[in-house]
């Protein structure tokens, strides 16, 4: 009788201990992911217009500016920092901004802001991003909206 | 060597050979992944996106040197569907019922390239100016519908507010 029958029948079982460390991993991941994204795009009302003529977003680094209607207040957004909606937090945003862009020139700064806010409380940060694009000498902005599906031409 | 792996194969099945796989664990696992990932999505729609040329301060643009007056689109208050609009630039004044009927007339305005029909060319300045009280999706309704009508140089006026 060979040895290996002596020890008994075989058996093989799969280490289960790496393949659950690796999904933990990959949760804790996807949460970490999950929460930086909401805190770049957080969940805002955008315009729908009526056969937008717009372009897709596309994929590459911009810089998002978000200002968020929270009732009667304004809050503007740059990434996960908050700025109040004043001169003191406007130039905050504009320096901010004016940091971000000299580190890499050619990245386009987006405007989200919420459909129903009036126009005059939307203003300030268009001119906080026009304020820093200055004082780098970038000129170019884009204004993200939410399209509808039907699209007439191509603007970009 | 076909006939010695076959008799090694009833062998081993002689001897009571088994594979067994804990799975337990593993769809512990996967249900603990459905679940988060059920808890987390969010549908969004789509972004899009219009872009907006800021001018670029220029130190060697000559300070002198005459620019277009912009054509002006006064975007009123909303009432109701109602939102009244007024296209206004020299010896122009004409008003629009809805966004529609402004990219109509602001087509109509536009100058086709090696033609002598419109007014004005489609990198002519074209500000959108709201009153006070618009709103943020009124002013991107006008601006679309200075893109749809092929201007390429559109900006928005500062508030008066």
């Amino acid at each position: 009788m060979s040895l290996l029958h002596a020890r008994g029948p075989a058996r093989i079982n799969a280490n289960m201990t790496p393949l659950i460390d690796l999904a933990f991993l990959l949760i804790v991941f996807f949460v970490l992911v999950a929460r930086m994204s909401s805190e770049q795009l957080p969940p805002v009302a955008l315009p729908q217009p009526l056969h937008a003529a717009t372009t897709a977003a596309g994929s590459r680094p911009r810089l998002t500016v978000n200002v968020i209607a929270d009732g009667d207040r304004t809050t503007l957004s740059l990434g996960a920092r908050r700025f109040a909606d004043d001169d003191a937090g406007r130039a905050e945003l504009a320096a901010a901004i004016a940091q971000k862009i000299r580190r890499d020139p050619t990245l386009p700064v987006d405007l989200r802001a919420d459909r129903s806010l009036r126009y005059d409380r939307v203003e300030p940060a268009l001119r906080a991003i026009a304020q820093a694009a200055s004082q780098i000498g970038v000129g170019r902005v884009t204004i993200r909206v939410c399209a509808l599906e039907d699209r007439t031409s191509q603007h970009e | 060597m076909n006939s010695k792996r076959t008799s090694k194969t009833s062998r081993r099945a002689a001897a009571g050979f088994k594979l067994a796989l804990a799975m337990t664990s593993m769809i512990d696992m996967v249900f603990l992944l459905l679940v988060f990932f059920v808890c987390t999505i969010r549908f969004e729609r789509g972004e899009e996106v219009f872009r907006l040329d800021l001018p670029v301060r220029a130190e060697t643009a000559d300070p002198l040197a005459l620019r277009d007056a912009p054509v002006q689109v006064i975007i009123g208050m909303r009432d109701g569907e109602r939102c009244e609009i007024e296209v206004r630039a020299e010896g122009v004044r004409q008003s629009a019922e809805n966004f529609e009927a402004l990219a109509v007339v602001m087509q109509q305005y536009r100058r086709t390239p090696g033609s002598n029909d419109g007014l004005f060319e489609t990198s002519h300045p074209i500000l959108i100016v709201p009153a006070p009280g618009s709103t943020w999706q009124d002013t991107v309704d006008g601006f679309n519908a200075a893109v749809r009508a092929g201007y390429a140089n559109i900006g928005f006026a500062e508030s008066k507010s």
